[in-house]
């Protein structure tokens, strides 16, 4: 799976979650713009998180050297 | 201050405070009470004091708020009572009630009489009744005392008989025979007192006995075996039972000043055994006598506090709310006709037509001829800051509470707060075994809420629990970035398909030497597990986990700096977008973003360049060559663009600004005179207007303004280095929470797996278990904590945060529980 895939599917979650909380806690239109904002900022953060540690393993300049012992 | 939206969007709860307006209540006499009684049960109002200048004495209903501190204060003595006999007043509240004040007053006053009075008689009798089980005792002792001393006299007697008939040789003592004539004829009769002393004091009792009659006196003291209760003090002590026996009045005189002194009790005891076993029947039947009617004071005394209990919350209820309406009428002016109090008072707008309702509904029920009056005023002052939290929310506005209460309507953190908060902390303990634990641990707080809340709990669990939903997030958190690290107990796992590196050849022999190779795509998510334990592994995450901190650290303070221009645009401040959201975001971004860029363009690219030199010579040779360390194409004009967008941004954030704002403050001087007129149609508010009018015309001091200025720009350029440089917290600690948990899971648990002992493998895992709950859960957890919480006060809300508003406190019946403990 590459990066483009895998982002595409943060963003589903990102929506499907913010549908989900659209639709079962629906309490007014202020209310539902906190849900709203709370969804995309800890989709945004999980994906900044997942997109580092994918990124920094793409193009390795240092491998893994495994330990004398095994 | 603007108004609210105005914008695509409607307005986000929590991001600003509420809308909140001061209102004016003039309310008639007769109907006062009852309104404020309605207000308090709405909880909406925060009633200003308008008599601040008078003290306590002087208020109108001083008389009132006595009455009530002397009715809590008469519960509590009830309280006091009901402790000491063991009863615990009972929560569930009956229901009838509407007890007048007056009725209830008292009501008070005659059960506080009649406690008193059963407790005066209780002591009495128990004393009677302490006094007569020492006194038999006394009488027990002393009893086997003379019995004992008078065997051995007989026997010493008819021994002495013996021996003088047997041998009266030489060895005989020739005076004895005198001696004892004399004796009988100069017999004095002694005396002898009986009575009780405590057994600490005996030693020093009989010591001071001896010296002050100069040993004339003959001391026996027995120790009673079980403590025994003082009548006087009603205390539990050891005693002895002391017989002395003297002789003379003088000698009487002085043992019975030192018995006084010793508090040492003293009873009538009769020599003569008839008479003792009389004395004894006699008090036993009065002991008995007295027990009984003891036993039934105390029934009637425990019947009147259990009606009492069954009542008091109920009570303590009333007469706390009775004390809270007259404070708050105490802080009521009275109108000139003495006819009616007007009240001053901040409440949200959303809660107008409440409170409206309720003034209507007091008018009504009081009966009163005319109902209150409700009107809003204009003030220039600033309103408090309330937030409508939720159990979810209250936790995380707490946090940010505690730096600074928000300014009013200002941009408030916390709503991001209450998902960046867990996020930081998430990454500095990420491990998806530990975020397992502490979810359970929190879960039993959530499952258990609503038992927990109605109980007292200790300091700590109570933080734990209020914090309940924030841990949460965090542990979900935690789950999340313990799955990206692959860390469960510093285990990785294979869950998201197959390691990409693998053996350059079947024979594997360069695996410890020249390393593995990557064989497949990228592992899809998180850390590839084959990293786990290798020798690279220290390099890899160093530098991973290093630049994840510039880059999430330089995303947060952007997002800090966008809410600053939230703020400038909502309170319509446009020099506040043009000369420091612009210039602000310019420098920070073209520093420190440009170096994000750089992390994320040389991992894209897997060049060899390195980003110390780039930066480090962006700023000392802009003009040289960047050779190998060039990452794009056009790097060095770029770069040489940033920092002249640097540069000039310092100056554009210091200079115009102060300008600006002595230009503008010199035009609205001029136009003064036109303002004027506009403010005479507002001749009914003029007494809100009054007291605010003063902050209008502040002198403008321009070096003052500059001066801050200087200090926000400095404060600004420095920070900027700073602040990143304080994001690599996140790298120092989530590198020490996955070492130290390496650590405990290799140097104990695969260790004591080695042995092949089921003992030790035992100890083992007690161990590991001790230690990841000691060290990993609890004290990692609060440094994680607090440094999230720093990132959070400092880095993030220093960009855009005044937090120099004061809470909104209501007047409310709902929280009078909180306020007494």
């Amino acid at each position: 799976m590459g990066f483009l895939v895998t982002t595409l599917i943060f963003a589903v979650i990102g929506i499907i979650a913010s549908l989900c909380t659209r639709i079962c806690c629906n309490r007014g239109p202020s209310a539902n713009l906190l849900h709203l904002t709370l969804v995309i900022t800890a989709t945004v953060c999980c994906w900044m998180m997942w997109a580092i540690v994918y990124l920094a393993q793409m193009k390795p300049l240092i491998v893994p050297i495994l330990s004398e012992g095994e | 201050m603007g108004d609210r939206g105005g914008g695509c969007c409607p307005p986000m709860d929590l991001f600003r405070s509420e809308a909140m307006q001061l209102v004016q209540l003039i309310i008639p006499m007769e109907s006062a009470h009852l309104t404020v009684s309605y207000l308090g049960d709405l909880g909406l109002i925060q009633f200003k004091d308008l008599n601040s200048d008078k003290s306590p004495f002087q208020r109108t209903y001083a008389a009132q708020i006595k009455r009530c501190g002397e009715m809590a204060r008469k519960l509590r003595f009830f309280k006091e009572q009901m402790l000491k006999a063991g009863f615990s007043p009972s929560a569930k509240s009956l229901g009838e009630t509407n007890v007048g004040f007056d009725d209830l007053e008292v009501k008070l006053g005659e059960l506080e009489a009649e406690l008193v009075e059963m407790n005066a008689n209780g002591d009495k009798l128990q004393r009677g009744y302490n006094e007569l089980l020492e006194y038999k005792l006394v009488l027990q002792k002393a009893g086997e005392f003379f019995t004992s001393a008078q065997c051995s006299a007989t026997a010493q007697q008819r021994e002495m008989e013996s021996q003088q008939m047997g041998d009266q040789t030489l060895e005989t003592p020739l005076l004895r025979e005198q001696e004892t004539a004399t004796d009988l004829s100069k017999q004095v009769k002694l005396g002898f007192i009986t009575g009780l002393v405590p057994r600490e004091k005996s030693m020093a009792f009989e010591r001071i006995l001896f010296r002050a009659t100069r040993g004339n006196v003959f001391l026996k003291q027995v120790p009673a075996e079980e403590p025994i209760t003082d009548p006087v003090s009603g205390e539990k002590m050891e005693k002895n039972v002391f017989v002395v026996f003297y002789s003379g009045e003088r000698a009487k005189n002085k043992i019975l000043k030192i018995c006084e002194a010793f508090g040492a009790n003293r009873y009538p005891f009769a020599e003569d055994l008839g008479k003792q076993a009389l004395m004894i029947t006699e008090v036993s039947g009065r002991i008995s006598e007295l027990k009984t009617t003891i036993d039934a004071g105390l029934l009637q005394r425990d019947n009147l506090l259990r009606t009492i209990g069954d009542q008091f919350e109920q009570w303590n209820l009333m007469v706390k709310k009775e004390k809270s309406i007259y404070h708050t009428l105490n802080m009521l002016s009275l109108d000139v006709t003495k006819k009616c109090l007007v009240a001053e008072g901040w409440s949200p707008v959303f809660a107008t037509k409440q409170i409206q309702e309720a003034l209507q509904r007091a008018a009504f029920d009081s009966n009163s001829q005319v109902g209150a009056i409700f009107q809003v005023l204009h003030t220039r002052e600033s309103p408090p800051t309330y937030f409508r939290t939720n159990k979810f929310t209250s936790a995380f506005q707490e946090i940010v509470d505690a730096y600074g209460v928000a300014k009013y309507q200002e941009a408030n953190p916390g709503v991001y707060t209450i998902i960046t908060f867990p996020f930081l902390f998430a990454v500095m303990f990420g491990d998806w075994g530990h975020g397992i634990c502490l979810l359970l641990a929190t879960l039993f707080f959530i499952v258990r809420e609503k038992k927990l809340s109605s109980q007292k709990l200790g300091d700590i669990t109570e933080m734990t629990f209020g914090g309940r939903y924030v841990i949460m997030m965090m542990s979900l958190f935690s789950i999340y970035t313990g799955l990206v690290y692959n860390e469960f107990f510093s285990v990785p796992f294979e869950l998201f398909g197959r390691s990409a590196y693998a053996c350059r050849d079947l024979s594997c022999r360069d695996a410890t030497t020249v390393g593995l190779i990557k064989v497949r795509d990228t592992y899809p998510f998180g850390v590839d597990p084959a990293w786990h334990g290798s020798r690279s592994e220290l390099p890899f995450l160093n530098s991973l986990k290093m630049k994840m901190s510039i880059l999430l650290g330089v995303a947060q303070m952007n997002l800090g700096i966008i809410l600053s221009y939230f703020n400038a645009i909502f309170f319509r401040n446009g020099l506040n977008v043009w000369f420091q959201f612009i210039p602000q975001m310019i420098f920070l971004n073209s520093l420190f973003g440009y170096l994000s860029f750089l992390i994320i363009v040389k991992w894209c690219t897997g060049s060899q360049a390195d980003l110390y030199h780039i930066l480090i010579y962006m700023f000392l040779s802009p003009t040289d060559e960047l050779g190998e360390n060039q990452l794009f194409p056009g790097q060095k004009i770029t770069q040489q663009v940033l920092l002249l967008l640097a540069l000039v941004s310092v100056p554009w954030m210091l200079l115009p600004k102060p300008f600006l704002l002595k230009r503008e403050h010199e035009n609205r001087h001029q136009g003064q005179s036109y303002a004027a007129l506009e403010s005479t149609d507002e001749t009914l508010l003029s007494v809100a207007n009054h007291d605010s009018h003063g902050h209008d015309h502040e002198e403008f001091e321009f070096s003052e303004i500059f001066v801050h200025q200087l200090i926000h720009t400095i404060e600004f350029v420095l920070g900027a280095v700073s602040n990143t440089a304080s994001y690599l917290r996140l790298w120092a600690l989530s590198l020490a929470h996955s070492e130290l948990s390496v650590v405990f899971y290799e140097k104990v648990l695969l260790l004591a797996w080695g042995y092949n002992n089921i003992i030790i493998l035992i100890v083992g895992i007690i161990v590991f278990i001790f230690a990841t709950v000691g060290v990993l859960l609890i004290m990692e957890t609060l440094s994680a904590f607090l440094h999230a919480l720093r990132l959070h006060w400092v880095e993030f809300q220093n960009k855009f945060y005044e937090g120099d508003g004061y809470k909104f406190y209501p007047f409310s019946f709902a929280l009078l529980d909180d306020e007494e403990d």
